[in-house]
């Protein structure tokens, strides 16, 4: 899915040279939940940004899907994001002016889906998120958690293969905090996602597959639960002499 | 539909940022229609005024020299073919040519062109001109008469009386399309024909018909000739109409002393162009064809009308004109700076947009749509401010009032009295100056409508540009780093 190759990400201040990201290398597979955490200022949001093609590596290559994404042009870019990539922020970013539902159908403009299958995808993804009764009312007539569900719904109505989150739960209580984070890993179990979710809180990181560590803009693989990969059972690959 | 309901929404939300925006265009598209209006309806009174003064359809005027009077000789004696007036103990003499007689009950007539005269083979030169469609002349003529008492010239009796003028145009009875007869109105009796060119019959002002007693039917005396009334006009009212008009070739055949018209002369001519492109060409040609004339257009014309039309024509064409453009740069600035404002308070929103997927284009015609919206209910509004403001100008506004120059020339009688103070010179014949009453009706056109509308729409379009131009810098990280 994700491949980075020596990736790194400078930002100028003045005459000082900030490096955000420093030569990274990083594999994510697909259907891979990946928590990264970090202190604050050491390059979680940027990594993300990078993964989202929000922003572009100053140096190496990204590759999702074997295409490299810092050699796309802009509206080769917002495609990409269009159709492949979901995102969840911390401050929820809906319109709001626009209801949870018409917040869901936003992220559906970009694909020219027509008007009835608009409406069906909407009701589905508001419906999978416990939000079904809440379509027309406007952001500032939810609840944090609601705001929160409705923006999950938003990145997932478009079905994308990845679902970037940058500390989904950061502007939460704990119990709607864990409800959040129950309904995330729900989704992304039951649609087989590639999940990257930035977050201070250990005891959610914990919770993923793998969790790495960002430190001045260096990532340190922490904790793999992957599952390891299944044996391939061919005799022959085996090296199983069937007929011996 | 999901564009129509963001545009709608956000609107609503900044309602009266919206509301402003779209007044201060309202009153800068509201200024421009009452402008236009106020402009449209002086050009029009303008029009009206040189219309009537020289007639529809025609577009040059050439006329002869105004002819001077003439000086008294180097030992006093007066000049040439004058007629002399003098007083003595025993009674007032008529002197012309060394011929005298009392003055005392006498009549006197004297009939003298207005203008020098054009020989009729200079109209035709005029009307095979390039660019010249028709060509007819006319002469125009001045008949004074004064009538002494008997007892004047005597001691203590009668003083010199007062000449009474008639001014006479003989017109081509053929052509009465083109001319002074154009912009007229019958209100009895019928115009000429080209049959009644060399009759004796006469078509009257009606002014002149009403301080006359005179009807269809009724005679009148011209230098001393008779002239059956056919026809009796009414001319707009900024005109210096002629009291009578004759057949040309009758005028022509009547004696008009010393300044003499010969036979075939005319003294003006009137000319229609091709196209109203070509006038100041045909001025220019006839002038060169004829020197010593004066050549006058509606144009030169309308530099010679003063008076408060002409000033409400200033006052439109320049301050009017300059103050809409100015309203008009103020209202588009206004509503640039707060587009600009509005934007940059929704960058958070724009980078979400393109986080998610949203072209930088679409977000554009998404901020343009909104601009267009303030845009257009800005002309609508404007242009009934502007309606507004043309009825205002229509009921409170000062009529209007034109000052026509007189005409010139004419007459070479002059009047001496030897009762103290010394000769006495009277210029006799010609019209003074005349103002006029001119009423202003402010129109608005469907061009101007349009105009404002467009003016409108493309003021909200500029306002948009510039937010436009920010969205398309805007870089979502950076966007989205202003939210956290």
């Amino acid at each position: 899915m994700y491949k980075l190759t020596g990736v790194t990400k400078l930002y100028q201040k003045g005459r000082r040279t900030v490096p955000a990201v420093r030569d990274l290398d990083l594999e994510i597979e697909d259907g891979e939940w990946l928590a990264v955490q970090g202190r604050t200022g050491h390059g979680k949001s940027t990594l993300l940004n990078l993964l989202g093609g929000l922003d572009r590596p100053t140096e190496g290559i990204i590759e999702l899907d074997g295409i490299n994404l810092g050699a796309l042009r802009e509206t080769q870019l917002t495609a990409v994001r269009a159709e492949k990539i979901g995102f969840v922020f911390q401050t929820f970013n809906l319109i709001p002016t626009l209801s949870a539902a018409e917040n869901v159908e936003a992220a559906l403009i970009p694909l020219r889906v027509g008007h009835a299958d608009r409406q069906a995808r909407v009701a589905a993804a508001l419906d999978s998120v416990g939000l079904a009764d809440r379509a027309a009312h406007l952001p500032s007539e939810l609840s944090g958690g609601q705001q929160q569900r409705t923006a999950i719904a938003r990145a997932l109505v478009k079905e994308p293969k990845v679902l970037l989150a940058d500390e989904p739960t950061g502007n939460l209580d704990e119990d709607t905090r864990d409800e959040i984070i129950g309904l995330l890993e729900h989704l992304w179990h039951e649609r087989g996602l590639t999940l990257v979710l930035v977050t201070h809180d250990t005891s959610l990181a914990r919770q993923a597959q793998r969790v790495g560590v960002m430190s001045k803009g260096r990532l340190t693989i922490k904790q793999d639960n992957r599952p390891a990969p299944r044996p391939d059972t061919h005799p022959v690959a085996a090296g199983h002499d069937p007929i011996a | 539909m999901f564009f129509a309901t963001y545009l709608r929404r956000e609107l609503r939300r900044r309602m009266r940022q919206a509301i402003f925006v779209a007044l201060g265009l309202a009153v800068g598209i509201g200024l421009v229609v009452t402008v236009s209006a106020a402009s449209a309806g002086v050009k029009k009174a303008e029009s009206s005024v040189l219309a009537s003064l020289y007639g529809v359809g025609t577009d040059v005027t050439v006329t002869g020299e105004a002819p001077q009077p003439k000086k008294a000789s180097a030992n006093g004696q007066p000049p040439k073919g004058a007629t002399t007036i003098q007083g003595g103990p025993s009674g007032a003499t008529i002197c012309q040519n060394g011929k005298c007689e009392n003055a005392a009950g006498k009549t006197i007539s004297n009939l003298a062109p207005q203008y020098l005269p054009i020989k009729s083979a200079e109209v035709a030169d005029v009307a095979r001109l390039h660019d010249v469609a028709a060509a007819t002349g006319g002469l125009l003529l001045t008949d004074n008469t004064i009538t002494f008492p008997k007892d004047f010239g005597k001691a203590g009796g009668s003083q010199p009386p007062t000449p009474s003028t008639v001014s006479v145009d003989g017109v081509a009875a053929g052509h009465t399309a083109l001319g002074p007869l154009s912009a007229a109105s019958l209100t009895s009796g019928h115009s000429f024909s080209a049959a009644d060119s060399d009759a004796h019959v006469a078509i009257v002002d009606s002014g002149y018909a009403t301080s006359n007693n005179l009807k269809v039917g009724s005679t009148i005396t011209v230098d001393s000739v008779k002239f059956k009334v056919i026809g009796v006009v009414r001319q707009p009212q900024s005109a210096s109409p002629p009291d009578v008009y004759i057949p040309l070739e009758v005028a022509q055949g009547l004696k008009t002393g010393p300044l003499g018209v010969e036979t075939g002369d005319v003294n003006t001519i009137y000319v229609t162009a091709t196209s109203a492109a070509d006038i100041s060409a045909v001025q220019h040609e006839i002038a060169k064809l004829l020197p010593h004339a004066t050549v006058t257009t509606a144009a030169s014309l309308a530099n010679e009308v003063t008076g408060s039309v002409a000033n409400a024509a200033k006052l439109a064409n320049d301050l009017g004109k300059w103050l809409a453009i100015l309203v008009l740069i103020a209202a588009f600035a206004v509503a640039s700076l707060l587009t600009m404002s509005a934007v940059a308070r929704r960058v958070a929103e724009f980078g979400t947009l393109k986080a998610i997927g949203w072209r930088t284009r679409r977000i554009v015609v998404q901020v343009l749509g909104e601009s267009v919206v303030m845009g257009i209910v800005g002309a609508v509004v404007g242009v009934g401010l502007g309606f507004a403001g043309a009825a205002i100008i229509s009921r409170v506004a000062p009529k209007l009032s034109a000052l026509i120059p007189g005409s010139g020339g004419g007459g070479n009688f002059q009047s001496q009295s030897s009762a103290g103070g010394g000769p006495v010179q009277r210029v006799i014949g010609g019209s003074p100056d005349r103002t006029i009453a001119v009423p202003l009706h402010p129109s608005i056109t469907v061009g101007v409508i349009v105009l404002a509308v467009v003016l409108a729409v493309a003021g909200g379009l500029l306002a948009g540009s510039f937010g436009s131009w920010r969205i398309a810098r805007l870089r979502p990280v950076d966007a989205l780093s202003q939210v956290a």
